[in-house]
Formats: C-alpha cells, structure tokens, sequence
C-alpha cells in the first residue's frame, strides 16, 4: 500500500509534467490538454472538433512522443485520414497471401497501435465508422473468425470539422457515446497567437525534443488508479441530478443516459488524477459537465445549446456550494491512499 | 382575411378561470355592497353583475384574438348609441322613456366597465394594478359613506379588497409568465385553483372563527324575526321595531313614508316624578329613547349617528345591569350643557312589551338601576327599572300646545318663554356642535324649507318666539277656517318617487304624521341658524286622574319630535305635531299601577358554583354585595351558600324554573327577608366580613338569572367599550414607526446577515471551514463579486487577483519557529473543497491554514475597498436576495 502511494505521487507528479510538457508545444490550451488526458485515464477517447488548423492533430503527436513505449521507444502512433472512400479494411488489416508459408497471413492495419489519431472521423462512411466502434468499445478487432486484441492501452483521438462543413457524414449517436469527451479546440487568444508566430521554429524544435515523462506501464497504472478516486456521495448526488434535469429541461430534446451519467463519473474521477488530486470536487464537475454531456444530448437549437446545460449546471453548483461539511459513512475505508 | 390570436386559447382560458371569475365574484360582492348604500342602481345587483360578467367574458375572449382596443370600443359605441336611439323610439310617455334610459346608463356604465376589465386582463400587464387601485377606491367610497368607523368594520371591508388585488397581480404576472408550450397545462390550473380554493377557504375559516358569536347572533336574530321580517319593508313605516327577544323598541332610524302603522299593545307603564310648582299636578314628559342627528336626503330617512357631539345619550342595557346595582353616567349632565332650571327626577319603568335590553327615560338620563318587580306583578312585567334625568324645568308635555283653557298651563307656558326670550341668539358650546346641529342639505328643496322659515319668523325676534312662529304656522288656519296642516298616518306619497318628501309635505300635500312635523321643523329651525336635532321615543300622555304620575305607554304612542338647544337650558322638547282631528280614539283605560316595592336588605352578584336542586341551595361566589344599601364591590370574591326555596327566578324572558340555573351562571340574589334588618354592618366591614356574619344558608327571595353567553357578550361588550375612543393619530403614528422600522430593518438585513455569518465564521469548530468560506463567499457576494456560475478554482483565482489575497498566515510548527505562510483565497478554496470532498485529513498545516485564513483575508479585501462603496452595497439588498436564491 505504501509503496503504491508513493508510486501514485509520483506518477500524478509526473502527469503534471506530462501537461506542461505537452504545452511547450500546444499554447495556451491547458484545459483542452486536461480533457484529453482525463479522457485517457477514464480508458475512453476523445472527440475534438474544430476547423482545420487550430492544433488538434500536433496534440495527438505530441502526446504520443511524451509518452514511453514499453521496450524504450516511445508509444506507437498511428494516424489515419479518413476519406469517404476509406473501407474498413483500411484501418483494421487483411488477410495477404504468403507465398512462403503458402497460407493467409493477417496483416495489421494501423488500428493496432497506442495511440490513434482519426483525422476528419465525420468524412467516412458510415461503415468505417462502424468498424471503429468495436474497436473503441471492446478494444478488440475481429476478423472472419479471429478476434485480435489490441493494445492493451488503444486511445483514440477523433477529430472531426464542424458537421455543417460539406461532405461530412454525421457521427452515429452510439459511436459519440463511445467517445468520453469532447471538446472544442477552438482559437488561442492574442498574446497566445502572437507568441506562437513569434516562436513557431522553436515549437517544431520542441516537438522533435520531446521528453518521454510517462511511461506506458504508468498510465496503465494511473488507468487502475482511477477507479479508486474518492467520490463524495454529494458529488453523485450531483451527477444524477445533473443527469436527470437534462431529461426534463424543455429545451433539451433528448436528455443524458444513465450510461453517460457513469460514463460522467469515471471522467470526473480520471480529471481529478489529472489535477494531482485523490477526490473530486465542485470544479471538477463544473468543468466536465458540459465537456461530458454536451455530445449526447440533442437540443431544440443552438441557443439552448449554449444555455441549457449552463443552467442546469450552475443550479446544481449552487446546491453544493452551500452544503456543509459532511462526511461519507465509509469515507476511510474506500479511499485511495 | 384571418386574424390571429394573441394567446393560445389554454392562455384564455387560464384568464377566464383565474382572473375573470374571482374578477366577477368580487365585483359581485361590491355591486351587491354598493347597492346597500346607493339608491341610484337601485336594488338589482344581481342584474348588474350578470352585465359586468358578460362585458368581461366576452372582452376577455374577444381581444384575445388581434383587435384593436381603439376601433372596436368605436364599434361598441356605435352599437350603445344605436341602442339607446332605438329605445328613444319605442318607449312611450316621459317617464318610460327616463326609466328605461336610467336602465340603460347602468347597463352600458357596468357593460364597458366589464369590457374595459376585460381588455385589460386579455392585454396590459399593469392593468391589474390599476384594477386594484380602482377597487380599493370604491370601497374606501362605500367604508366613509358607513357611519361608525370602528377598526373591525375597516378591516371586514379592506382585507377582501387587499387579499383580492395581491391575488390578482399575482395571478395575472403568473399567467403572463406561463408557458404556453407547457404539457401538463390541466395540472397548471388545477394546482392554481385549489391553492386560490385553500387560500378563500383559509380565510373563511378565520373570519368565521373570528365573528363566531356574531353569525351566531344572526342566525337568532334572523330565527326569531323571521315571520315579521319584512314587516317595516315597503310603503308602510313603523315607529317601533320588534327586537330579536320579542320585545318592540324605538328603531335606529325612520324613513319618511307613504304610511305609517300603529298598534295598540301596552308597552310599558311609568310612575314619573316630576309634578308641577304646586307639588300635586303631574308633569309629563316625553320618554326619549334615542336622537336622531342624521338625515340621509336620498333615502329621505332620519338615523342616529354615533359620532354625535357632545353626546348626552344614557344608553345603558337594563338586562346587564346586576339587579339593584346601578350605572350611571356623569359626561351626559356635562355634555348638556345645561345650568339653569335644571333637577334631578326619578322614573320607575314597567317593562311589558319593551325588550329587555332597552332603556327608555325623559330626556336627559344618566341613571339606571335595575329592580325587581314585585310579586304580584310578576305576570304581568317583563322588568322594570328606576332611571334619573337631568330634567329641565321648562320641559313638558303641556309645552307643546296651546294648554287648553288650563290657567296654571297656561301660565307655566308664558314662565317659560319668558326666561327663553331672554336668550336672544343661540350660540353652542363651539362651532363644531353649531355646525353640526344647523347643519342642512345643499340642495333646491331644502332652499324652498329656508325660504318659507324666514318667511314665517319674520317678525319674531328671538329664537323662541321664531319657534313659536312656526308652531302656530303649523297650527294656523286657512281661508276656510279649516287647519293648514292635518295629522294623517297615511299622507300618501308624491307621484314623482324620488320627489323630496319634506316640501311635498310643506308646500302640497299638507298632511303627515309626527316624523314628518319634526323633519319640517328641524329644518326650518335649522334654517335660522337654531340648533336642533329629532328625538324619538313615546309621547306621554296622562289620562288617569286617580294614580297621579303613573303613565302608560302603548305602541301607538311612539313618537318623533323636534328639541333645540338653548344655551344654559340645554337641550328643550319641541313638539309641532298637530293633534289627529279625525281619529278621535277612545283613550285607553290605564290600569291598576304596581305597587308595595319591597325593602331590599341584600343584594348578591356572582357565579354559581354549586347546585343543590333538592335541598334548594346554591352555593356562589359573591362578587358584589349591596348590603342595606351600601356597595361592597371589591376583587375579593368570598363564597356563600343561599337558600333558594322561596325565591322567584327571573331572565329577562321573564319568570323561569329553578331548573334554567346551571353551574357557572351569573346570578343576582335578592333577599328582603326580615332577618337581616337588624343584622346591620358597620363601616369597617368589608365584603367577607359581612358574609359571615349573616345567617347562612341566606334565605333569598329573588334570583336574576344571566346566561353564560350573554355574560361573555358583556363582558366583550365592555371591552370593546373600553378600547372605544381611537385614536387615529396615534395609530397613524405606530403604523408610520412600524412601517419605517421595517424599511430600515429590510436595508439593514444585509448587513445583520453579514454580522450573523462573520460571527459564526469566526468561532473554532467543525464547520469551521465552512462557515469560514460562506462567510468570506457572502461578504464578496454583497460587495458586487458574485460567484454566480463560475466553479470555486476560476472564483478564487478571479478574487484573488482582484484583491490581492495571497494573504500572510502565521502558523507555528511543532513548537520551533514561527512560519510563515502565503495563503491565497485560491488555496483556500482548493482546501475547502479537499475538506469537504475529499476522504484524508487534512495535514496539520493545512488545517491551520483553513482556521487562519479568514481573518486577514476579509481585512485585506475590507483595505482593499473604500468604505463608501462598502456601505453603499451594503445597502444593496438585492445582492444578498441573489445570494440566497437559486439560480434561474
């Protein structure tokens, strides 16, 4: 137990490196670099959306670089541009004929990798979209009659352009729930640009010297951590009011599941590791919610997209802010460290 | 063309249930009230609501569609005057067409007073302020038309207006706030309705626990007069009135009417003992029993008003009255102002048909003893009374007419106004009582009545012998030797129905009885400047030559006169009622007058405790005792057991069983027994003393019976009497120092709250942290920095960099050296959220972090901060509201 606590500090200790160290090449966007991790330590994956151009691709690699494969390389990383005419088999592998061995050997596709990188996700078709989903959900890949297991960590980075953008097929409501996250890259402020264009030869300089600060074996260390961040039942109490009111707000057509609630609570979890903190807090669930939700829910129009989960969010903050101190009834006994 | 709507019809229809219909109840409720007041809408208050109803039903649906207000009240218009032409046409005759016209003005008044309501409700918002304004002024209208302002009649009438209009302006902002895309829309109504149902219901429930007694009192009075009800109702008017006890009495008021209705029952008898000079010729006077002070010109009838100046009415309530004891009242001989000829005279009055709660005497009275019938009499008196008047010398029956040929009336008639010539302007105590008795109607009519008075009294010069002038007006003959003015109990009424009743007396018709001699005569007098009002009571008239003083009084006698005020002989009856020629009754019999009043000894007051029906004893707490005369009334209440075989038992129904008395009746015993004669007290005796000297049990010969419930209505009575006089002043001021005190309490709120949170934050405990962090979050709160939807990290950071918080802590570690901390309100809040979510302790260091924060850090933002600002958003209750209300 001592010995894991210890190996807990270091590796949260380590997990704020990772985020500066990530930020010496992504300005500016701390918060765009949490969410991906939380996504990453809640074993899920993340969805940005953005235009073209505003970094979404140079975070997926830098990530991959700053993190430590298992036989000293760093993790593998694969990145797919998806097209409309991309087929599955494109991304899983096929089966090749050996003219040696004279049988059918199956030959992996990019898919078998740490880290994926799904360019413009929302320009395939529907059916490479689909051989995604196993992938995502069961970190598994069959084919015929074998099923191939993936990497034991398979993180994928989707990004997609705004779905008004032509050509584009939007994402299946399965398919984004298998997504924990997502977030908007969007653009850095002034000072921010002006001091990327100042320093972009720098950057790229950075982004070839990466420091590897995590290794695999403790992200997937972190990965079992999470579930062992202690959750205060207020917080629950939160989500599943959080989760509740977006079914009955009237400007929300289709509310939260209850799988997105749980779905909720595992990110609010990995967040708080990402924050070098073993319990989730109020901030915790302000910055989530919306991050968490927001893709599953559909809304009457834009504006109720903007305000409607605020509401709800700011009415439930509200309730906690103002609770006093409680203690759980087993607060010492589930606790991490 | 299609019109569209402005409202969805569930809107419509939530108007109709929740705003149109309390809408038309209460207007209901004032048309039926205003009714009670006004002639003019005369009587159909049913009829008028149905008008207003349908003006807001149908305004309220039709403008829901897009009309225009402006265009359509045009059409409406249109249709009003093409009504009001057509019925120009069809009517036939003068007064059809003027009757059917005022018709028609209530309708279109109430119809677009119900179209306007209606638009209002359907299309302003603030329409339903002024609704309630608009009522609020009606009623404040009919409230000073009533004549006793007392604070339970402002409060019956204010607190359905008030609770109606915070209904409304409730209701409406409701409505107009609703959701029109809202499902369960049946629910949104129903849950409104029953909760307006609870609140009416609330309210009903309280104003009936409240005036319990007086529904109870209703539902007697409406089950005893039930079969004459409407007797007084219609063309005919009576001087009496039937109390709810059986018994008749002066009414509150009297209407100038078509008729009037006598009876011939027996009243009460009199032994009144006022004689002449001589000492042997009885002098009658006038039994009064109230004044009439008021005239109310539209309904033509003559009321008392309890606000009279200078009252000098003893109206005591015989019946409540412990037997023997008795009230008096001094502020009646000071309020008449009278010094000179004035003595005092004793009356014993017989009640038979009189209620028992009535007091009747000359005027002015300011005695009354209650006293027991004697045996004998017992069948045939209800009660009887002794009563004492402050009587003028000058008063008389006899004073009235020309005496009849009686040298010593006669001669008694010059005395008399020869001292009252000697009063040659007649000028009231002050200018509020001379406004008040000369007070006359501003109107035509009433010119005519000054007009022909000075014609009259042109040659008289002092008051008196202008009030003889107008005496023998009423008397004198026309050109045929016949009298001007006949007595007539049916003078008929004028064809025009609201034609002024007292000129068509004057100047027409010529006949009337006596309400109509003393309203001309009031106003003739008043006219001339000469103070006078209307006295009602029983004329007294002496048919028996054999029991000198006794006087009996029939139904038939009540009567209405005229008294004026003479300063030093004070108030004067003034009878101009001229003698009925035609009827020319046989005069009563009188009968065999009571006698042999026994010599009381002792006199008991109190409650029964015990009942021995068997042995006839009763136990009681005597609370007064008269004893040979003397009063003992004291706080020392002392039991005693009295025998009760002999006794007769009396209520103020008269005679009743020893069975009516029961445990916790008030009692009055009476003993006339010989024993005590000679038992006498001495001076030192007091109550207790006196009972236990007597021989006990105390052989008693009369019991008066007072129920329970007639105890607690006088003692409510009493109260209520002590709590009288109001002050409006004063209670202007306390309502004005309540009011500014709860201002200055609501702005003070913020900071109390303030002081509240500081105080608990500042003291060591668990919440610490807590109370710490709501404290330091309320105090930010109130000056501006408000939290609203930011998360606690992005709120410290933010009032951290605005007040420059990461403030110093001193902490001691382990007991070596002083350290030195940093803590930012941003680390705080991280420490707060680690106590409050977290599952570890905090470290010793962190905990003296949490527990040292808060006082420097509220210094630093209270440096940070002029003290105006601070104070003026103290100030801001807005800003603690925001703080403890939800976000929307």
């Amino acid at each position: 137990m001592e010995e894991q606590n210890v190996q807990l500090e270091q590796t949260l200790g380590n997990i704020q490196k990772l985020v500066d160290n990530v930020e010496t090449v992504i300005r500016g966007k701390r918060m765009q670099i949490q969410y991906v991790l939380t996504a990453l330590l809640a074993k899920g994956h993340i969805l940005m959306e953005d235009n073209p151009g505003t970094g979404k691709t140079v975070m997926a690699k830098t990530l991959a670089k700053s993190i430590a494969g298992e036989k000293g390389g760093e993790a593998s990383f694969k990145r797919i541009q998806f097209t409309p005419d991309l087929l599955p088999m494109d991304l899983i592998g096929s089966h090749i004929f050996d003219d040696v061995k004279k049988e059918f050997v199956f030959k992996k596709g990019p898919l078998f990798c740490n880290l994926l990188l799904a360019d413009e996700i929302n320009r395939a078709s529907p059916k490479v979209q689909s051989a995604l989903l196993e992938c995502m959900a069961e970190q598994q890949i069959t084919m015929g009659e074998t099923t191939y297991p993936l990497e034991k960590l398979f993180f994928t980075i989707a990004t997609q352009n705004p779905v008004e953008m032509e050509g584009t097929y939007p994402l299946p409501a399965a398919q984004l729930d298998r997504f924990f996250i997502k977030i908007y890259f969007g653009y850095v402020d002034e000072e921010t640009e002006l001091n990327i264009y100042k320093d972009y030869l720098g950057i790229q300089n950075n982004l070839d010297t990466i420091k590897q600060v995590l290794s695999m074996k403790e992200i997937l260390f972190l990965q079992e951590q999470t579930e062992k961040v202690f959750i205060h039942d207020e917080i629950i109490t939160g989500v599943r009011n959080i989760v509740r009111d977006t079914r009955k707000h009237p400007d929300i057509v289709l509310g939260a599941s209850t799988r997105s609630g749980i779905t909720f609570l595992k990110c609010l979890k990995a967040f708080a590791l990402v924050n070098g903190r073993t319990f989730v807090t109020e901030d915790d669930l302000n910055q989530l919610t919306s991050a968490v939700l927001d893709h599953r829910m559909i809304f009457r129009n834009k504006e109720a997209k903007q305000k409607a989960l605020s509401s709800i969010l700011s009415k439930e903050l509200d309730r906690l802010s103002k609770l006093k101190i409680t203690t759980n009834a087993n607060t010492y006994n589930q606790g991490l460290l | 063309m299609k019109i569209g709507r402005v409202y969805s019809w569930k809107k419509v229809v939530a108007q109709l249930l929740l705003l149109v219909v309390p809408a038309v109840v209460f207007f209901f409720y004032l048309l039926w009230d205003v009714n009670r007041f006004y002639t003019i809408l005369q009587n159909d208050w049913v009829k008028q609501g149905c008008y207003f109803t349908t003006g807001i039903v149908v305004a309220n649906v039709f403008y829901s569609w897009r009309f225009r207000f402006v265009s359509t009240a045009g059409v409406l218009f249109l249709f009003y005057y093409a009504i009001y032409k057509y019925i120009g046409s069809i009517s036939v005759g003068e007064f059809d067409s003027f009757y059917l016209s005022v018709q028609f003005i209530v309708f279109t008044f109430l119809f677009s007073l119900g179209w306007l309501a209606g638009f209002g409700f359907s299309r302003s918002r603030y329409f339903t302020i002024f609704w309630s304004v608009l009522l609020l002024v009606i009623e404040i209208v009919v409230v000073s038309k009533t004549a006793d302002v007392k604070i339970n009649v402002l409060i019956s009438a204010f607190a359905p207006v008030l609770a109606y209009s915070f209904y409304t302006i409730y209701t409406a902002e409701l409505i107009r706030n609703m959701n029109e895309e809202e499902t369960r829309f049946g629910w949104f109504i129903t849950k409104r309705i029953t909760g307006f149902l609870l609140v009416l219901l609330v309210m009903f429930l309280v104003v009936f626990t409240v005036f319990k007694n007086d529904f109870k009192a209703i539902e007697k009075e409406w089950g005893n007069a039930q079969a004459n009800y409407n007797k007084g109702d219609g063309k005919s008017e009576n001087m009496n009135q039937q109390d709810k006890d059986g018994g008749i009495s002066n009414k509150d008021q009297t209407k100038l009417s078509g008729s009037l209705s006598k009876d011939k029952q027996l009243v009460f008898v009199a032994k009144l003992d006022n004689y002449f000079d001589d000492g042997k010729t009885p002098n009658p006077l006038y039994f009064t029993s109230c004044y009439y002070t008021k005239f109310d010109t539209l309904t033509q009838t003559f009321e008392r008003d309890s606000v009279m100046p200078y009252n000098d009415l003893f109206e005591p309530d015989p019946s409540r009255i412990p037997l023997y004891f008795s009230k008096w009242d001094s502020t009646v001989i000071k309020n008449t102002f009278a010094t000179k000829n004035r003595k005092v005279v004793t009356a014993d009055i017989y009640k038979v048909l009189l209620s028992a709660n009535r007091y009747l005497a000359p005027s002015t009275a300011f005695f009354c003893q209650p006293m027991s019938v004697p045996k004998e009499y017992k069948e045939q008196y209800k009660s009887t009374y002794r009563a004492k008047m402050w009587v003028s010398d000058l008063n008389s029956a006899y004073f009235i007419y020309n005496p009849a040929g009686n040298k010593m009336l006669e001669q008694f008639q010059n005395v008399r106004f020869n001292k009252l010539r000697e009063v040659k302007k007649i000028t009231g105590p002050d200018k509020q009582f001379m406004d008040y008795y000369t007070y006359m109607p501003l109107n035509d009519e009433y010119k005519k009545i000054t007009a022909l008075a000075k014609q009259i009294t042109k040659d008289a010069a002092t008051p008196i012998d202008k009030m003889i002038a107008i005496r023998d007006y009423f008397l004198s003959k026309d050109e045929f030797k016949q009298p001007l003015f006949k007595y007539s109990d049916n003078p008929g009424i004028p064809g025009m129905p609201s034609a002024n009743k007292l000129t068509y007396f004057l100047f027409e018709n010529k006949k009337g009885y006596c309400a109509y001699y003393a309203g001309a005569t009031l106003f003739m007098l008043r006219s001339l400047g000469i103070p006078s009002r209307v006295a009602a009571g029983y004329l007294t008239v002496d048919r028996s030559s054999k029991n000198p003083g006794w006087y009996w009084f029939y139904a038939n006698q009540a009567h209405a006169w005229t008294q004026v005020y003479f300063q030093g002989y004070g108030w004067i009856d003034f009878d101009t009622t001229v003698p009925d020629m035609n009827t020319h009754q046989a005069s009563q019999p009188d009968g065999t007058p009571p006698t042999n009043m026994p010599q009381t000894y002792l006199v008991a007051d109190g409650e029964v405790t015990e009942l021995d029906t068997v042995k006839k004893q009763i136990k009681m707490m005597v609370e007064k005792l008269l004893y040979h005369d003397k009063d003992y009334d004291t706080k020392m209440v002392k039991e005693m057991t009295i025998d009760v075989s002999m006794a007769t038992i009396t209520a103020d129904t008269g005679a009743v069983k020893l069975s009516a008395i029961q445990k916790g009746n008030h009692i009055t015993a009476v003993s006339y027994a010989e024993a005590l004669k000679n038992n006498v007290a001495t001076a030192k005796d007091s109550l207790g003393s006196i009972i236990t000297k007597l021989p006990l049990p105390v052989p008693i010969d009369e019991i008066k019976v007072m129920s329970k419930e007639e105890l607690k209505k006088l003692k409510k009575k009493t109260k209520e009497q002590a709590s009288e006089p109001v002050d409006w002043i004063k209670i202007g001021w306390i309502i004005l120092l309540i009011i500014s005190a709860c201002v200055i309490l609501l702005f003070l709120s913020p900071w109390i709250t303030w002081q509240y949170l500081n105080a608990k934050a500042k003291r060591m405990n668990e919440q610490k942290a807590y109370n710490s962090y709501r404290a330091s979050l309320y105090y930010l709160n109130q000056l501006g920095y408000s939290r609203d939807s930011k998360g606690p990290q992005e709120y410290s950071y933010l009032i951290d960099a605005k007040f420059n918080t990461p403030v110093r802590v001193l902490s001691s570690d382990k007991g070596n050296d002083k350290n030195l901390h940093y803590v930012s309100f941003y680390s705080f809040s991280n420490l707060y959220q680690k106590v409050k979510y977290g599952s570890l302790p905090l470290t010793e260091t962190e905990q003296k972090m949490v527990n040292e924060f808060y006082k420097p850090f509220i210094k630093q933002v209270r440096s940070k901060t002029k003290l105006k600002t601070r104070f003026s958003k103290f100030l801001n209750i807005y800003n603690t509201i925001h703080y403890f209300t939800q976000p929307k």
